[in-house]
C-alpha cells in the first residue's frame, strides 16, 4: 500500500477596519491535513481540520478504501522546496502600516470612509509520499482590502482601495492612490463614441468563461464552445493564455493536487491566438487522449480531480499610451454582476470607471453597460495585456485592453 | 467551564460539524467523504477594541482566551459599556436533530439514493454530468463572560446534478438540485428531477438571444428571493449604517420605499438554509419586519450595531464558520405573499420577460441578476426561452416598481453556494417569496 500526506497551514493576522479606524485584531493559525492511501488501483483518503495525529488519518484513509474509488495512476516523485517569501511581514509591522494608511486616509481624504480588513497571510503547502515525492511551497503576502464609501453617498459602498503583494512600498501606494482618489472626486464627461477602448483587471467573468471552455472534460465531451477546434486560430495573434503555476506570477502552489509539476511551471493553452491545449489531470488526459497539463484540483482532503486551473494571460504589450494613439479610454475598477451567455455573448454593468489616458486616471465616469463577445474581446477588438508601472495594486499586476460597445 | 478574565467581555463559540460528500462524474464514483471537525472562535472586548482568535486546538481554549486578554486593556467599568450591556444571557439547548442526525444514516443508503437519480440522466443531449450528495450537521455552543450558555444544532442535506447539454452548436450548462433537512425528504423526487431536467433540455435546444431593452419582468419565487436579497436585503444590514449619517438619513425608519402591498421579512427561525434560532453571539433570533406596507420598519443587527444605533437586537450576527467573527448577515429573507393568482398577473403582461432560475446576483447601486432560464411573456403567456446575460435595476428605485405579488409563495433552501460579504463566503441563507412583477428592468 502506498501512502501520501498533504498539509496546508495558514497563519494570519488581520486588522478589521470600520469607518477608517481599527475595530478589531484577529489572529488565525489553522492547519488542514490529509492522508491518502493507494491500494490495488483504488484510493482512500482521511482528512481533518486541526493537528490530528497522522495514524488516525491513515486509519480513516484505509477504511475509506472500501468505498471503491478508482485511481489507476502512478504517483509522482522528486523533491522541490520553494520559499517565495522567507521573511514575511510580521504582525507588528502590519499593524503599523495599517495605522499609517488609516491616519493618512483620515487626514487627507475626510470625504470618504474606509472599512474592511488589512491582513498579513502566510501559507505553507506540503506534499510527500512513500515513492519519494517531497514538495513544499511557502509564501506570504500583505493584503489591503478596503471598501471606499463617500460620506455623502447612500450606497453601501462606492469603490475599493486594494493592494496585495509580498512587499509593500508605501511611496508607490500613495502615488497611485492619491491620483485615484483625486480622479474619484473629479466627475468628467464620457468619451465620445459607442465603441471605446476599455481597460480592466483580469475580468472574472471572462476568466470563468475561458475556464469552462478550456476544461479538458468539457472539450472532450463536446460541451465547450471550443470543442473540435484544436489547432485553430480563435483569437488575436498576440493573445497567449497559459496554465500558469509559477508562484511569482500566479501566487499559487507550483504543483497540482496530484503533485505534478510542469516544465517552467506553465503550459500554453492558447498561443498566439491558436488553441494548443486544454487543461487536464491524469484521469482526463488518459480517458480522452489529451495532453496532460497537471491541472488536478479538489479539496485538500478530496480525491484529485479536474475542476479549475490557474489561468493567466501572457503580457504581450508594453506601452498603453502608444497603443491608444491619443484616443481617450475607460479604466474599469468595479463591474459587478455581468456574465457571458453560453454562446460567448457578454454584457456587464460598470459601477465605477475612470477616464484613462494610458498612464493616469483623469476623472470619474457615470455608470454604464459594456457589451462584447469572447471572440471579439480577445480577437479583433483586443488591444493587449500590459504590466503598467503607474497602477500599483499588487505584485505583477496585469491589465487587459479591448474595444467594447458602450451603452450609457 | 472557562476562567473568563476580569474587567473584559469574552465569548467563545465552539462548532462541531459532521459532513458527508458523495460525488460522481457520469456514473463513476469520484469521492465518498465523511468528516468530523471541531473548531472555535474566541472574542475579547476591552471597550475600545476587539481581539479575536480562531483555533482548532479546542482543548486549549483557556490558553487562547488568556492570550487575547493579555493584548487587551482591562476596564473595570466594562459591564457598563453599551455594547456589553446589550449582550443577552440566554441559557438554552435546542438539539432538534440529535435523534434524527443525518450522520446516523448509513453512507451506503446515501449512495444508493444518489445512484437512483443518476439513472435519470440518460438523454443523448446530456453529454457529461457531475453530481453529488452532501449533508452536514453542526452543533454550536456559545458561552460568554456575562453568562450566556446556548447550544443548538442545524442540519441540511441535498442532491445536485450539474449537466452539460449539447444540441449541435447549442451548448450550455444547467443544474438541478433539491435541499432538505432530513434524508427521507430526498426520496421520491424522480418526478421533480425529471421535470427540471426536461425544462433544461428544452431551454438549451430552443433558447433565442434576447432583444436588449427595458421590459416588465416577472420573477419566480427563486428570482424574487435573489432580487430581495440583492436589491434590498444587504441595505438592511446595519453594519453598513453605523457612523454614517447619510445612510442613516436615507434609510430612516418610517420612510416609504415601496408600494403598500410590499412587506419584507427576515426570520432565523425558518427551518432551512437560513435557520439560526440563536445567532453566533448567542442572541435569540427574531422575525424582523424590515418593510411593512411599503415603509421601512426595521433592520438587521448584531449586538454592536443595535447598541450603537440604539435599536433592539435581531439575532443577525452570523459567521461563515469557526474561522471568522460574526458580522451582520441575513437569515431567511423574503417578500411576503400577495393576493393575486399567478395566471392573472401573467395575463396582464403584453411584452415582458419571465426569469425562472438564476446563476447569480449582486447588489451595489445597481443590483444584477444573471438568469439561467428566462422566457418571453407575449400577450399574457409565457412563451419562447431566451438567453439573457444580465438583468439590472437601481436599488433606490426598483422596490417602488414592484407592481404585483402572487398568492403563490415558496421559501427555498439550497445545495451549495450561499451569500458572500467580503471575506466571508459562502454563508448559508434562505430566501424566496411570491411571483413578483417589476414594472421595468434593463435586460441585456
Amino acid at each position: 500500500m502506498k501512502k501520501e500526506t498533504l498539509s496546508i497551514r495558514t497563519k494570519e493576522t488581520t486588522a478589521r477596519i470600520r469607518n477608517t479606524a481599527i475595530e478589531a485584531v484577529r489572529t488565525k493559525d489553522i492547519v488542514k491535513k490529509a492522508v491518502r492511501v493507494y491500494d490495488e488501483g483504488k484510493i482512500g483518503i482521511g482528512g481533518a481540520v486541526g493537528d490530528v495525529d497522522e495514524r488516525t488519518l491513515e486509519q480513516q484513509a484505509t477504511d475509506n478504501l472500501q468505498a471503491g474509488v478508482l485511481y489507476p495512476h502512478s504517483l509522482e516523485t522528486g523533491k522541490d522546496h520553494r520559499d517565495l517569501n522567507p521573511s514575511p511581514m510580521d504582525a507588528q509591522t502590519m499593524v503599523q502600516h495599517t495605522e499609517n494608511v488609516l491616519n493618512t486616509l483620515r487626514k487627507d481624504f475626510p470625504e470618504f470612509s474606509f472599512s474592511e480588513a488589512i491582513t498579513v497571510r502566510e501559507t505553507t503547502y506540503t506534499m510527500q509520499n512513500s515513492e519519494g515525492l517531497d514538495l513544499s511551497y511557502h509564501d506570504a503576502a500583505f493584503e489591503l482590502g478596503l471598501i471606499l464609501k463617500e460620506k455623502k453617498s447612500a450606497n453601501l459602498f462606492d469603490g475599493f482601495v486594494v493592494f496585495e503583494g509580498r512587499n509593500f512600498d508605501p511611496k508607490r501606494f500613495w502615488k497611485f492612490n492619491r491620483e485615484y482618489l483625486a480622479a474619484y472626486n473629479n466627475p468628467v464627461d464620457f468619451p465620445k463614441g459607442d465603441k471605446i477602448p476599455v481597460f480592466t483587471f483580469q475580468s472574472p467573468e471572462a476568466k470563468r468563461f475561458l475556464m469552462r471552455s478550456l476544461n479538458g472534460e468539457n472539450y472532450a465531451t463536446n460541451s465547450s464552445l471550443f470543442s473540435g477546434k484544436m489547432g485553430e486560430k480563435l483569437f488575436h495573434e498576440k493573445f497567449t493564455l497559459e496554465q500558469n503555476r509559477n508562484p511569482k506570477e500566479s501566487r499559487t502552489a507550483f504543483f497540482d493536487n496530484e503533485g505534478v509539476r510542469m516544465s517552467e511551471d506553465r503550459v500554453p493553452l492558447i498561443e498566439n491566438g491558436v488553441l494548443k491545449n486544454v487543461f487536464t489531470d491524469k484521469e482526463t488526459a488518459k480517458r480522452y487522449n489529451l495532453n496532460h497539463t497537471g491541472a488536478a484540483g479538489g479539496a485538500y482532503d478530496g480525491v484529485p480531480s479536474l475542476s479549475t486551473a490557474p489561468l493567466r494571460i501572457k503580457t504581450d504589450s508594453k506601452d498603453i499610451k502608444k497603443a491608444l494613439k491619443g484616443q481617450p479610454a475607460i479604466f474599469v475598477v468595479v463591474s459587478s454582476g455581468g456574465d457571458f451567455t453560453a454562446d460567448g455573448t457578454f454584457a456587464a454593468p460598470v459601477q465605477l470607471a475612470f477616464l484613462f489616458d494610458g498612464e493616469k486616471l483623469l476623472g470619474k465616469l457615470e455608470e454604464f453597460t459594456m457589451r462584447s463577445t469572447i471572440y471579439k474581446m480577445y480577437g479583433e477588438d483586443y488591444i493587449g495585456t500590459f504590466n503598467p508601472d503607474t497602477i500599483y495594486i499588487g505584485d505583477d499586476l496585469q491589465i487587459q485592453g479591448y474595444y467594447m460597445d458602450i451603452k450609457r | 467551564m472557562f476562567d473568563f478574565p476580569k474587567h473584559l467581555y469574552t465569548d467563545v463559540r465552539i462548532e462541531e460539524t459532521s459532513t458527508t460528500k458523495i460525488s460522481y462524474k457520469k456514473s463513476t464514483l469520484q469521492e465518498e467523504k465523511v468528516r468530523h471537525n471541531k473548531g472555535a472562535f474566541v472574542r475579547v472586548f476591552d471597550g475600545k477594541r476587539w481581539y479575536y482568535a480562531s483555533t482548532t486546538d479546542v482543548e486549549k481554549l483557556q490558553d487562547t482566551i488568556d492570550e487575547l486578554a493579555s493584548m487587551a486593556t482591562p476596564d473595570e467599568n466594562i459591564d457598563d459599556h453599551p455594547v456589553v450591556k446589550a449582550f443577552e444571557t440566554n441559557q438554552d439547548t435546542i438539539l432538534q436533530y440529535e435523534d434524527t442526525a443525518i450522520a446516523n444514516v448509513p453512507v451506503g443508503k446515501k449512495r444508493a439514493l444518489m445512484e437512483e437519480y443518476l439513472e435519470l440522466l440518460q438523454a443523448e443531449a446530456i453529454v457529461h454530468h457531475k453530481s453529488y450528495y452532501v449533508d452536514a450537521r453542526t452543533v454550536k455552543s456559545i458561552y460568554s463572560s456575562k453568562g450566556a450558555n446556548v447550544t443548538f444544532d442545524k442540519q441540511s442535506c441535498g442532491i445536485r446534478m450539474d449537466l452539460d447539454i449539447v444540441f449541435g452548436d447549442k451548448k450550455d450548462q444547467a443544474s438541478v438540485s433539491r435541499a432538505a433537512i432530513h434524508f427521507e425528504e430526498l426520496a421520491g423526487l424522480k418526478d421533480y428531477f425529471e421535470t427540471e431536467i426536461d425544462k433544461n433540455l428544452a431551454f438549451v435546444r430552443d433558447a433565442e438571444p434576447v432583444e436588449a431593452g427595458t421590459y416588465p419582468v416577472l420573477l419566480s419565487p427563486l428570482a424574487t428571493g435573489v432580487f430581495t436579497h440583492e436589491s434590498f436585503g444587504h441595505k438592511s444590514e446595519a453594519d453598513f449604517m453605523v457612523g454614517d449619517e447619510t445612510m442613516a438619513k436615507e434609510w430612516k425608519l418610517g420612510k416609504e420605499i415601496g408600494q403598500k402591498h410590499l412587506n419584507i421579512l427576515d426570520d432565523g427561525n425558518v427551518h432551512g438554509s437560513g435557520y439560526a434560532p440563536y445567532d453566533d453571539e448567542g442572541t435569540k433570533s427574531e422575525k424582523t419586519s424590515i418593510i411593512t406596507d411599503g415603509k421601512l420598519t426595521g433592520r438587521l443587527h448584531s449586538i454592536q450595531t443595535a447598541a450603537l444605533m440604539e435599536e433592539g437586537p435581531t439575532g443577525n450576527a452570523r459567521a461563515v464558520n469557526f474561522e471568522f467573527e460574526p458580522i451582520v448577515r441575513m437569515t431567511t429573507t423574503y417578500i411576503d405573499k400577495g393576493d393575486k393568482p399567478l395566471k392573472d398577473i401573467v395575463a396582464n403582461v403584453k411584452n415582458g420577460v419571465y426569469i425562472d432560475t438564476i446563476k447569480h446576483g449582486s447588489g451595489m447601486s445597481t443590483f444584477t441578476i444573471a438568469p439561467d432560464r428566462a422566457y418571453k411573456i407575449e400577450n399574457g403567456e409565457i412563451t419562447t426561452p431566451i438567453k439573457v446575460s444580465v438583468v439590472t435595476g437601481s436599488v433606490f428605485k426598483t422596490l417602488s416598481l414592484v407592481d404585483e405579488l402572487s398568492e403563490e409563495f415558496e421559501l427555498l433552501s439550497f445545495v451549495g453556494g450561499g451569500c458572500g460579504k467580503m471575506e466571508q463566503f459562502p454563508l448559508s441563507v434562505g430566501f424566496g417569496g411570491p411571483y413578483t412583477l417589476v414594472r421595468e428592468l434593463k435586460v441585456e
